[in-house]
């Protein structure tokens, strides 16, 4: 352990955490934009600049190891001044998308310059061609003018899910995120979740809602039995979205799969099946609960007597919960009498 | 002999001489009036907790709709409110509290000639009614060429106002100060030598210096009465302290007294009016304070930092530190005041309105007891009350 102090307040941290990391545990608020816990920082913004007694140069907090017996500043009015700096270059080319961009009011790059008072006038250049770039993935829309090139999608994919398929490509003014030529994208979204603008954005539904307008509903994803949590975003009833924003939250921490992130369209499906169908001369027809189950109770019992209870197998699933799944194998054990039964999940 | 009993009577809410939705329950003896219970709520709306759903931006148009004969005084009272809520009373521009002056002084004429036109009709004498309204339309169209609206304009702005005022606007205001005087000399040669306005209006619906404070009675009518109070004078906000002019006031605190004193607040507001004329200073109408005042429009839409400012501010609002306020202006009908209680939010925690129409209301009953039915109809416009400020 190592003693540091922050803003005169002593904290104790472990060997290698970071000046941030001693700041959070101090409960002090360093402003950053690239960095995301879950990533390995690489000190791209330099939003999160601190002074440390001793350097003649402030230093970024997200990347730079704290120090035994470490005097830092984080708050001045010239690292005031510099994060200002920073973010009016951020502004240098940023487009004038707030009211038609899907990140308005949850941008972190809005509430840091609205937190710090920045306008652009300062700097000025040619706006950036905007042509609608084909992304890696059909599910995300890429706004290259919009993107802070912090390289937390980048990170993502590499580091979370292993995939690494996108880059920077190019370089210095002209540096955009981009394919790794021949590394496929698996569309899991996770470089969508991480943004902290609106620099891709979800293309799935073409309903759009600010934050203050859908309702984000926490909830457990259906599909597998691992219980990715997420958010549903609903506006009047129907679901548009789906969104992760806890990054602390187990056992997903904000990740998830193509499945959970983009494959809920059929909640609202016209076509999804809500009430039991039964075919009549060849025709599916609306039934009662009663007469469909009946229906089926009788077939099985005409199978069993006819061809022996292993003449019936069942395939239950991960989207069921534990207590039905439990039931279900109990049904084809003890009714039907069969040890046929299987889960999708070991497929 | 045969018995007597007492009559109830409703009057309102359906009565046009009750300005609004207003109920009195009268319980009369014959003609004469023995008790006159004001029955409120017609018209409200749950103002006070529908702006504590609102950002503290938002919850500006709602006092709009409180006096509507004088929406632009109630803006500024609420403004003025938070603006001390917030600390930036001091950052307000000179050219924004003059101008705020000005309008808010063409404002009271222009409730005070609505007044005047319709309390002479209550009673009778229908001429007052053309010429006032025509002088009154005369303000209400230099309203709108400043703000835009006639009755609703939510032009003050927390910071300062929504924009600053053409120079049409100057050259009308100009005309307008040169031409009331000799107005108001019309109406008073309509009515203040009238005899059966004097029969009408003098010795009724009398109420005591005394009475009006145990009330808590302000505005003209207590003034009326005989006490010198005004807000602009004894606790002035928007510099005026450094205007000229006087505090009318009456001495017995009858109808005709409240009438008088009036007309005489229409020449010292056309007298403010002129000196803000005057000494109307350059620059900008709204303070720049990043955090909590939007950014000029056509920044907006250039300068993405200033496009960030103003989205943030619409949508969001501003926070306003922990704490409470109260902030009161010397509206057309008396003390306007406003209490704020913030919890450090968005959205005013508590928004309470201190309302001059309801408090002065109260003291109905005092001033008619034992007067005949028709001197309810003499006293209630004098009283000058407005339902929407009353109801809420
Ligand atoms: S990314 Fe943020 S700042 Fe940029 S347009 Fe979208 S909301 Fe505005
Ligand atoms: S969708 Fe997933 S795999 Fe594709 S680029 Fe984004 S993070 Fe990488
Ligand atoms: S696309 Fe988003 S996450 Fe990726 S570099 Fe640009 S701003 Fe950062
Ligand atoms: S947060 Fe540290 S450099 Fe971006």
């Amino acid at each position: 352990m190592i003693n540091v102090t922050i803003d005169g307040v002593r904290v104790e941290v472990p060997k290698g955490a970071t000046i941030l990391e001693a700041a959070q545990e101090a409960g002090i608020r360093i402003p950053t934009l690239c960095y995301l816990k879950k990533l390995s920082p690489i000190g791209s913004c330099r939003m999160c600049v601190v002074e440390v007694e001793g350097c003649t140069k402030p230093v970024t907090a997200c990347d730079t190891p704290a120090g035994d017996g470490m005097v830092v500043t984080t708050d001045s009015e010239e690292l005031r001044e510099m994060r200002r700096d920073v973010l009016r270059l951020l502004l240098v080319r940023h487009p004038l998308d707030c009211p038609v961009c899907d990140k308005g009011g949850e941008c972190d790059l809005q509430d840091l310059v609205y937190e710090f008072g920045v306008t652009a006038e300062s700097y000025r250049t040619e706006p950036f061609e905007r042509d609608v770039p084909r992304y890696v993935s059909p599910f995300i829309r890429q706004w290259p003018d919009r993107c802070v090139l912090c390289g937390r999608c980048v990170r993502a994919c590499k580091e979370v899910k292993g995939v690494g398929c996108i880059q920077i490509v190019d370089n210095g003014f002209y540096s955009y995120i981009g394919p790794v030529p021949g590394v496929e994208c698996i569309s899991c979204g996770e470089c969508l979740s991480v943004c902290p603008v609106g620099a891709l954005t979800d293309s799935v539904h073409p309903t759009k809602a600010r934050i203050w307008q859908a309702e984000r509903v926490p909830t457990t994803c259906g599909y597998c039995g691992v219980g990715c949590q997420l958010e549903l975003n609903v506006l009047n009833g129907e679901v548009i979205r789906v969104t992760t924003t806890d990054f602390d939250r187990a056992p997903n921490f904000g990740s998830l799969c193509v499945k959970g992130r983009f494959g809920w369209e059929f909640v609202n499906h016209p076509d999804r099946l809500e009430k039991p169908l039964v075919r009549k001369d060849g025709e599916l027809k609306e039934a009662t609960w009663d007469e469909a189950l009946g229906l089926v109770a009788r077939k099985l019992q005409e199978i069993k007597d006819e061809h022996g209870a292993d003449a019936v197998g069942g395939l239950s699933s991960a989207r069921c919960t534990n207590e039905e799944n439990y039931l279900f194998q109990k049904f084809m054990r003890a009714v039907i009498g069969t040890n046929n039964v299987d889960h999708c999940a070991r497929l | 002999m045969s018995e007597t009993k007492n009559m109830i009577v409703n009057m309102g809410p359906q009565h046009p001489a009750t300005h609004g939705v207003l109920r009195v329950v009268l319980e009369l003896d014959g003609e004469t009036v023995v008790r006159a219970i004001p029955h409120l709520g017609h018209l409200h709306r749950g103002l006070e907790k529908l702006a504590e759903t609102k950002t503290y931006h938002q919850a500006l148009t709602l006092t709009d709709r409180m006096d509507y004969t004088g929406a632009l005084i109630n803006n500024l009272g609420y403004c003025l409110a938070v603006e001390k809520l917030l600390g930036i009373e001091d950052q307000i521009p000179e050219r924004a509290t003059v101008l705020r002056v000005c309008l808010a002084e063409l404002q009271r004429i222009a409730g005070h000639l609505l007044w005047l036109g319709t309390h002479a009709l209550d009673i009778g004498a229908m001429t007052v009614l053309f010429y006032a309204f025509r002088e009154r339309e005369t303000i209400i169209d230099m309203l709108e060429d400043v703000t835009g609206a006639r009755l609703t304009p939510s032009f003050v702005r927390i910071g300062g106002l929504a924009a600053d005022a053409p120079p049409v606007f100057f050259e009308k205001a100009r005309a307008f100060v040169k031409e009331l005087p000799s107005r108001v000399d019309e109406y008073e040669l309509l009515l203040t030598k009238n005899k059966i306005w004097r029969n009408r209006t003098e010795g009724i619906g009398i109420i005591s210096q005394e009475e009006c404070i145990q009330y808590s009675i302000t505005g003209p009518v207590l003034r009326a009465a005989g006490v010198k109070w005004d807000l602009r004078k004894v606790q002035p906000y928007c510099g005026y302290e450094t205007y000229d002019f006087e505090v009318p006031t009456g001495t017995v605190g009858d109808v005709y007294e409240r009438y008088l004193v009036r007309l005489a607040e229409m020449r010292q507001s056309i007298r403010i009016v002129e000196q803000a004329l005057d000494r109307m200073p350059d620059g900008p109408v709204m303070a720049d304070v990043p955090e909590i005042t939007p950014p000029p429009k056509e920044t907006v839409y250039e300068d993405i930092g200033c496009l960030i400012r103003h989205f943030k501010l619409m949508s969001g609002g501003f926070k306003a530190p922990e704490g409470d306020v109260y902030m009161s202006v010397e509206a057309t009908k008396g003390e306007l005041g406003y209490y704020l209680v913030s919890d450090g939010s968005e959205k005013p925690y508590r928004f309470r309105v201190r309302p001059p129409c309801f408090i002065n209301l109260q003291a109905l009953e005092e001033m008619i007891k034992g007067r005949m039915v028709a001197d309810v109809i003499a006293v209630i416009g004098s009283l000058d009350i407005v339902l929407g400020e009353i109801d809420r």
